[in-house]
């Protein structure tokens, strides 16, 4: 494994499933898992574990459902959807990491 | 709302743990197959396969834990576990939980029976619209040497200041009255008040029938209903079967005609706490009764006065306008001649919060049950120190257990969270048994009060307040009694303790155990001194001399307000009447005065010896006005001349008591010497005198009350008009003593029947009862301190003797090895009982200083004791060291019975 991973920082675990969910509902577990490893690159150090506890957040506070489903190879799994209130929750989400991301960016910015 | 969302989400998932559990763990497994599968396809061998999928996985036992955590409510679950545990516990020692239980139930069931009685006379919220608002108006009258009194407000007084308040609106008046009831065959009293037309509309409260008062009621002359009454809920149900055809009912109150307009809600019971009111008239009742002048009279103040204050407006604001208008208050309504008389001029205004209401009962219990509650803590205290010391004893045979499931990986939280379940489960059993007894034994504590209206109006069933705070009580407590064993167990060293072979020998957590003795011994030892003081209070009020004879003795009210009789007649009809009385068999002396004794009122005159008049200060002494027979009927000897004649004879002359002779004529015979009256003269402001000469001398007695040492009394013969004074009132008191009460009794109606047929009936009472009602809060208190002293010896002495008993079940082995080497038994007792003397010692040094303040504490109560009399401190201290060595001696006797070879074997 390569040695530059960066952790998984608090709170975007939740918007990285939201946005996989919302590009590939409905998906299980594993594949969000497998999407958020593709889309980072491998860069990220994810245990596909963790995925689990955050999909139970998600689902208390109602922005995604959960049903049981076959998938490709004909296996029970838990497939996820993002629900109305997750949609918006999504634009939310979006906004608020994009002005953190462009306030990180300024404070990065070579000073002039 | 995220957080709402997510605790329900998670509560519901508590009850599906298991479901979820299987759901989680098929989840799981399915994510960690897929990835074998992906494995495959990218051309790894089986077992490689399987290796990466677990490793990009992470800890499979770590995600599930972790996912559970957050899933449900994992401490529910932990709880669960801990309360089947302590039943476990308890099961193992039925003895000890049943002890704790019930000393629990006795500390924290005096605690609820006190509290509820504060909270229905103090604390309880009046059911009005916002009662925040409410205040009560008083004006303060200080009478030069005393503290002064809020007294009540009069009709004129509250219509000036509805003229002119800009922070009070709504004022109202309510007076409390007792009615003649008539409807149909139904003759009865009833209980009431009489109130401002406007008084339910300014409370905010709602008919449950019909409709309330309103001004038009209240105007001269009656309103659209003639005088409207309306009556209370419970009349309503009990009297009329709460049929709505009661509205438009024409009943008969004090032989006047009145319509039931609408009947008041359940549970209002108007704006005097402890009352019983059943009946509700206009003000203008009063006018009905005597007269529109004695509706608007500016002269005396009789009405107590509520109001709202404005929006915004603070109470502090409202008191200060209204001191600023009192002034101009006074000028409209105090009549002329009163008007710059030294107490009129230094009256304030007061603004008393009234969101509880307001009752007179709160000026004399206030203290008493405020210091019963602290009684009733400290016993409570006393209470959790046993329990302390108990759990701690079980701690320390528990050590060994406590090790292991430290060994186990229980942390220090978990252990401490154990043992609170374990006080909890023995608290709130207790806390439960504990309202019962409060509830059991309420109607008996509230019946003490001696107040037949308090007794009816106060529940003393536990509502939700109560029942909090008992709650809490038991929390409270159950932190007390677990700190100590808690503390300790969370200091169990685990390999230590697993390396000691015999438990019984660990000694610390004893230190702490020794601290509880003292201290509850100190706090019995207070406890009983303030309880004998207060006992001992009661016995000198019941036994030093009143000077009265009080057995075979009845008073009877006459309400002669209706009768044609004015004057000489009405004066001619009492002494009929007495006469009448006193030929019926059985009845020795009958007589007529305006106040019996102990009666709570006092009317005081000024006199001055007529001879020193001008030189010498007229001086206050108490008086009353009497006919012949009233020293005989109530065995007071006349020292020196004779009693009132039985006709008029008697004008200008009087009776004084040694006291009075001592005060007006120091040194001198006062028997056939004039005394002066002064009459200050309301109207013209002039002052007058009467003279009267002095034709007998009577011994001392008590006056109003059984507290104060004999006043000085002057006692003026009942007469008809007499240079345009007359005392004759139509409500004055018979008194009458004979061979039996029953005997009095009947006399009294049979003559009543006969002289004044008209006359409403009140039921006479008997002196005895007016003699123990009139200490009724000094019995309150010596009957409950003294329950909850006994209560506390019983508690420590239970505590001596678990202390006792645990250090004999320690030390077996080592007493054991003593008798053995060859100690004497008498040398092992002494062994024992050395360590109980010195903590006792120790006890009763701190309780007797603590003792010594909480008797000065109280001292206002006393009557006749010296708040540190030293035999009450030494009686106590022997009464506790007694206790506490007998409870001492039954285990130690154990420890001299020990067999060497037993306790030797068992180590």
């Amino acid at each position: 494994m390569g040695e530059n991973k960066s952790d998984v920082l608090q709170g975007t675990l939740d918007l990285m499933v939201l946005k996989t969910l919302e590009l590939m509902e409905p998906l299980h577990g594993y594949g969000i898992a497998r999407r958020i490893e593709q889309v980072s690159n491998n860069t990220l150090s994810l245990n596909q574990g963790t995925i689990y506890p955050a999909l139970l957040r998600l689902q208390q506070r109602g922005w995604i459902k959960s049903e049981w489903g076959t998938s490709e190879n004909n296996r029970r799994a838990k497939y996820y959807s993002l629900s109305r209130l997750g949609k918006k929750q999504i634009e939310r989400e979006t906004e608020s990491w994009e002005r953190i991301a462009a306030t990180m960016a300024r404070f990065l910015a070579p000073s002039p | 709302m995220d957080w709402l969302r997510i605790w329900f989400s998670r509560c519901l998932a508590t009850f599906r743990r298991r479901k979820l559990d299987e759901e989680l763990d098929e989840e799981l497994l399915s994510h960690i197959e897929l990835a074998i599968e992906d494995n495959l396809r990218k051309g790894m061998s089986k077992e490689s396969a399987r290796t990466s999928a677990l490793r990009s996985f992470g800890g499979l036992i770590q995600v599930k834990e972790m996912y559970r955590v957050e899933r449900d409510l994992p401490f529910v679950d932990a709880i669960a576990q801990d309360i089947r545990y302590a039943a476990r516990q308890m099961k193992r020692a039925p003895g000890f939980a049943i002890v704790a239980v019930l000393t629990l139930a006795l500390g924290i069931g005096a605690n609820t029976a006190v509290f509820t009685l504060i909270h229905a006379l103090m604390l309880t919220t009046l059911p009005v619209r916002s009662p925040g608002e409410l205040v009560r108006l008083t004006m303060n009258l200080s009478v030069p040497a005393t503290d002064g009194h809020d007294a009540p407000l009069n009709l004129p007084i509250i219509e000036a200041i509805q003229r002119h308040s800009h922070s009070l609106h709504g004022v109202l008046g309510w007076c409390v009255y007792d009615f003649p009831f008539r409807d149909g065959s139904l003759n009865s009293g009833l209980h009431g008040a009489i109130v401002s037309g406007d008084a339910f509309e300014s409370l905010g409260v709602r008919p449950a029938v019909g409709r309330l008062l309103t001004p038009l009621d209240d105007q001269a002359g009656g309103g659209p209903d003639g005088l409207a009454a309306v009556i209370s809920y419970r009349l309503w149900r009990e009297r009329y079967r709460a049929g709505p055809s009661v509205v438009g009912h024409h009943i008969i109150v004090t032989d006047h005609d009145a319509t039931i307009v609408g009947v008041a809600p359940a549970g209002f019971e108007g704006v005097i706490t402890a009352e019983h009111p059943d009946i509700y008239l206009p003000l203008e009742f009063q006018a009905v009764l005597y007269g529109q002048a004695a509706k608007h009279e500016g002269g005396r103040l009789w009405l107590q006065t509520f109001a709202r204050l404005s929006p915004g407006v603070k109470r502090a604001q409202a008191g200060a306008e209204m001191n600023t208008l009192l002034p101009a208050i006074l000028d409209e309504t105090v009549p002329s001649a009163m008007r710059h008389l030294p107490v009129i001029e230094t009256a304030r205004f007061e603004v008393k919060p009234a969101r509880t209401g307001w009752s007179k009962l709160r000026l004399q219990y206030t203290g008493p049950l405020l210091m019963l509650q602290l009684m009733v803590a400290t016993v409570l205290l006393i209470c959790c120190a046993n329990l302390s010391g108990l759990f701690l004893a079980r701690a320390s045979a528990r050590r060994q257990e406590f090790a292991i499931r430290g060994a186990m990986g229980a942390g220090r939280f978990r252990l401490l969270h154990q043992l609170f379940v374990e006080c909890l489960m023995l608290a709130i059993p207790g806390a439960l048994l504990g309202v019962g007894f409060a509830w059991m034994t309420g109607p008996w504590i509230v019946h003490m009060l001696g107040n037949p209206q308090a007794e009816q109006a106060i529940s003393m069933r536990p509502n939700l307040a109560v029942l909090s705070v008992t709650l809490g009580c038991a929390v409270l407590c159950a932190l007390l009694f677990g700190m100590a064993p808690s503390w300790f167990a969370s200091h169990t060293r685990i390999e230590a303790e697993l390396r000691t072979l015999h438990p019984r020998t660990a000694v610390s957590g004893t230190r702490l155990r020794n601290f509880f003795v003292p201290f509850q011994l100190a706090l019995s030892l207070t406890l009983v001194v303030v309880a004998s003081l207060l006992g001992s209070t009661i016995q000198r009020l019941l036994t030093e001399s009143s000077g009265y004879r009080t057995e075979n003795v009845v008073f009877a009210l006459t309400d002669f307000l209706r009768i044609p009789e004015k004057g000489d007649a009405l004066v001619a009809l009492y002494r009929r009447m007495a006469a009448r009385i006193e030929q019926s068999p059985g009845v020795e002396q009958a007589s007529v005065a305006a106040l019996y004794p102990l009666m709570d009122s006092r009317w005081t005159e000024e006199f001055v010896a007529a001879n020193n008049a001008g030189r010498v200060r007229p001086v206050e002494a108490t008086g009353n006005v009497i006919t012949a027979h009233y020293f005989s009927a109530l065995g007071i000897p006349m020292l020196a001349g004779r009693d009132f004649q039985d006709d008029n004879s008697d004008t200008d002359t009087c009776i004084i008591s040694q006291a009075a002779a001592r005060l007006y004529f120091p040194g001198n015979s006062a028997l056939n010497r004039t005394l002066r009256q002064i009459i200050h003269q309301m109207r013209t402001g002039v002052d007058t005198f009467r003279d009267c000469q002095i034709v007998g001398i009577v011994q001392d007695t008590k006056y109003d009350s059984l507290r104060e040492s004999p006043p000085p009394i002057v006692y003026i013969p009942l007469r008809a008009e007499v240079n345009g004074f007359s005392n004759a009132g139509a409500a004055l008191f018979f008194i009458i003593h004979g061979r039996s009460v029953e005997a009095e009794k009947s006399a009294y109606l049979k003559a009543l029947h006969e002289v004044a047929p008209t006359s409403p009936e009140i039921p006479p009472f008997e002196f005895t009862q007016t003699f123990h009602d009139s200490v009724a809060r000094e019995r309150l208190l010596s009957v409950l301190s003294g329950f909850f002293a006994l209560l506390g010896l019983l508690l420590s002495g239970i505590g001596i003797y678990g202390l006792v008993a645990w250090n004999v079940t320690r030390r077996t082995s080592e007493i054991g090895l003593r008798i053995a080497l060859g100690a004497r038994r008498v040398e092992v007792f002494s062994l024992v009982m050395s360590q109980v003397i010195g903590l006792m010692v120790a006890g009763i040094l701190i309780g007797g200083t603590a003792a010594f303040f909480a008797s000065r504490a109280i001292r206002s109560f006393l009557f006749e004791v010296r708040p540190a009399d030293p035999l009450i401190f030494a009686l106590s201290t022997l009464l506790l060291i007694l206790i506490g060595l007998l409870a001492a001696t039954l285990p130690a006797r154990r420890a001299v019975s020990i067999d060497p070879m037993q306790a030797l074997k068992t180590e």
